[in-house]
């Protein structure tokens, strides 16, 4: 924070991968690759998922988090992922940043799930300042008090990773398959999912806040971009996925049975 | 034990510091501030996340205190080390260790979860998985013990900073108390420096261990120096062949008969689950008992069991009799619950406990130890089946952890496994029920011709304290267990 604008000499290398409409299995299989193999620091953004899918936290119980009975009928993904955090509804109106760095890539960043989460807050208010009333409320990116993009990281002895779902658009009938969480920040006090959240769309292009986003990036790091398979095999990685897309039958078992 | 206790009294002290050295103004930052956490979780410097603070002014959570993080017989209790300001607890999400693992410093150990971040937790010690504490999905508070390590004996005195630059880490190996290979500072307590074990053995002698005259490198009393000096003051010696864990010793009786005329009286100090055994038993004998003995009819509990074990195909689970008898015991609970409760004489009430937590005697080369299957009435056949597997490796070896021996509600004991027809057993306290079951044996029975057919039988003996039960509610509480036993089928009605 103390480095100055016009000099890039210094900062830590990011490698920077754009996509537009990669599925999010796919994204989450590089990231999770990308965290455990890779000793470079990454930004990954991609424009929009290719179809809607439901994004668990590496602990999320569908019975408690999801409307089990319609994903089914719909047939509707689920993936656990291998970070922490709540449950997500993505679809190509979600625009994915995540940030993959050296425990001390950062000056003044600890390797502490809220050091990191207040450190992107701030990033991200470089990248909103004057589109709206823009903070970071509890661990949720807020115009006011309506959610428009959520967090979840994974911290390892050396990396972590921070990554953000942001709303510029859904579905309305898409929230319909999440349940009101039992876990839930104290702001959004009881309101349901379209009283809570709100669309990024209202307050900027899309092209315009990945632009942003990446300006601010360069105020932090020295971006270069590269290329990366997203179709590489997950199976090469060298260790085991924790990202999983559940079985029909897991979602099955999450059914409440009544004879 | 004791000492133990002391760590863990600190190290609830040192979190507490840490809280509050948040909001006091900092502390002049030390010298070559290099300490890496004695504590579990990121082997770096432990920061408060106040980014308001300049860059390079980063505050030391130890700076101001004492810490004392001491090791009984090589043991550690590792716990979950502060994960960020104000997380006070987090949900144990997977473990990348089992027990018997040797581990490397640094080498990742659990993944857990807290808000939106799941996190590594790697090792700061190299050594061994003694224990695994918590299972995935357990909720786990910042500082209580996640597992137990073996790292080898040592005392590292963390009493100020500058002390810190000074710490080594010590190698894997479990040492015995005469081992040299760690680095001493001088512990706050008593001014003396010595180990743990040794300082347990000095008051297990009732030495004070600053009478000692210490033998050992910078003049630490070491085992033999304590043994000396006790032996030179008369106190009764122990056997010095001993090699094992100095905190339980076991005294053969036949050995004088084999010397023969070489005869000499030998003492033996009590402890573990001896000394354990003589309070709870002194306990109990202030309880009138009564016996109630009944024999119960095994033939289809028989059957069950192999039933069981030819539609098993999990080698890592063996049927046997108990599990049955355990869950068919709780199912006779729910009807009889006053023999599932403690008494207070105080008070003069009687609390009928809520679960049922049937605690299974077992004869170990330490001792007589019970720990329990905790909520019973909550537990499929198979699932106590695992349970008591698991209670029975970690009693074998030593590693049942406190809460598996606490918090018991009623006991079975299995005497029949080793011999006899029935026990006449004494309740454990604070229980009001104990039950020994004798070997299933063929036993003749006759028909009504009068013609001979073999029956399996099992006496059983119910010990009951006579202030809280009488022996009508005993015998129809034996009834029904007997029921269920003899007509497992019956189980079905209850299930759900």
């Amino acid at each position: 924070m103390t480095v100055p604008q016009a000099s890039k000499v210094g900062l830590p290398l990011m490698n920077l991968v754009r996509f537009k409409g990669v599925p999010i299995l796919k994204q989450l299989h590089l990231e999770e690759r990308l965290l455990r193999t890779s000793s470079d620091n990454w930004c990954i953004v991609n424009d929009g998922t290719n179809a809607p899918t439901i994004v668990m936290g590496l602990s999320g119980k569908p019975s408690e988090l999801l409307e089990v009975g319609s994903v089914l009928q719909d047939k509707v993904p689920v993936i656990k992922r291998f970070t922490g955090g709540g449950t997500v509804i993505v679809d190509p109106g979600t625009i994915f940043v995540t940030l993959i760095c050296n425990r001390d890539s950062v000056p003044g960043v600890q390797p502490y799930p809220r050091s990191i989460m207040h450190w992107s807050g701030l990033l991200y208010n470089e990248v909103f300042e004057g589109f709206g009333d823009f903070r970071l409320h509890e661990n949720d990116y807020v115009f006011g008090n309506r959610k428009f993009g959520g967090n979840a990281q994974s911290i390892t002895r050396k990396r972590w990773i921070h990554h953000t779902s942001f709303l510029w658009d859904f579905e309305a009938r898409n929230m319909a398959y999440l349940k009101l969480p039992q876990k839930a920040p104290e702001y959004r006090l009881a309101r349901s999912h379209m009283e809570f959240v709100c669309r990024m769309k209202d307050y900027m292009t899309r092209s315009v806040f990945i632009d942003k986003t990446l300006k601010a990036m360069e105020n932090h790091f020295s971006v270069r971009p590269v290329e990366v398979d997203v179709d590489a095999s997950v199976h090469d990685a060298g260790f085991v996925h924790s990202t999983k897309v559940l079985m029909k039958h897991e979602l099955e078992e999450a059914l409440p049975i009544s004879i | 034990m004791i000492c133990r206790r002391i760590w863990r009294s600190y190290g609830r002290r040192w979190w507490l510091c840490s809280a509050s050295s948040h909001t006091s103004p900092p502390p002049p930052p030390p010298r070559a501030c290099q300490q890496k956490s004695p504590l579990l979780g990121f082997s770096s410097q432990v920061f408060t996340t106040d980014l308001n603070i300049p860059y390079d002014m980063r505050r030391c959570c130890f700076s101001t205190q004492a810490v004392i993080d001491l090791q009984v017989g090589g043991i550690v209790d590792v716990p979950l080390a502060q994960t960020g300001e104000g997380i006070a607890e987090c949900e144990l999400l997977k473990w990348y260790v089992q027990e018997g693992d040797e581990i490397e410093e640094f080498q990742p150990l659990c993944e857990v979860q807290s808000d939106k971040a799941t996190i590594e937790i790697t090792s700061r010690y190299k050594g061994r998985v003694s224990q695994i504490v918590h299972v995935p999905g357990d909720i786990v508070r910042v500082g209580e013990t996640l597992l137990k390590m073996a790292v080898g004996e040592l005392l590292v005195a963390a009493q100020t900073s500058e002390n810190f630059e000074n710490m080594k880490s010590v190698s894997s190996e479990i040492c015995n108390s005469n081992s040299e290979s760690s680095v001493l500072k001088k512990a706050s307590i008593g001014g003396v420096l010595s180990t743990p074990a040794v300082r347990n053995l000095a008051k297990q002698y009732g030495v004070d261990i600053s009478d000692v005259n210490g033998s050992g490198k910078d003049g630490r009393v070491i085992r033999e120096d304590v043994l000396k000096y006790a032996s030179n003051k008369g106190i009764a010696q122990e056997a010095l062949t001993s090699s094992s864990d100095s905190s339980e010793e076991k005294e053969c009786p036949h050995v004088s008969a084999e010397h023969g005329w070489d005869c000499e009286d030998k003492t033996v100090v009590l402890r573990g689950f001896q000394r354990v055994m003589v309070k709870s038993m002194t306990l109990a004998a202030k309880i009138p008992h009564f016996h109630y003995v009944e024999e119960i009819n095994c033939d289809a509990l028989v059957e069950l069991k192999a039933s069981f074990q030819n539609e098993n195909s999990d080698p890592n689970v063996k049927h046997t009799f108990l599990p049955v008898l355990i869950k068919s015991l709780s199912m006779a609970l729910s009807k009889y619950p006053f023999l599932n409760s403690c008494f207070n004489e105080e008070l003069q009430t009687v609390t009928l406990k809520g679960s049922h937590n049937i605690g299974i005697a077992m004869a170990t080369q330490h001792g007589l130890v019970v720990p329990n299957i905790k909520k019973v009435q909550s537990l499929s056949i198979l699932e106590i089946t695992k349970e008591l597997s698991r209670l029975q490796q970690l009693a074998l070896a030593n590693k049942l952890s406190p809460d598996d021996v606490s918090s018991g509600t009623i006991t079975l004991s299995n005497i029949g496994a080793i011999g006899g027809k029935f026990g006449s057993p004494l309740v454990n306290t604070p229980e009001v029920a104990i039950i020994a079951i004798g070997r299933i044996q063929k036993s003749p029975q006759f028909d009504d011709d009068g013609n001979v057919y073999p029956v399996s039988v099992m006496s059983v003996n119910v010990g009951a304290d006579h202030r809280v039960l009488d022996g009508a509610t005993v015998a129809r509480f034996c009834n029904e267990w007997k029921l269920f036993i003899e007509k497992p089928e019956l189980l079905m009605l209850h299930m759900r």
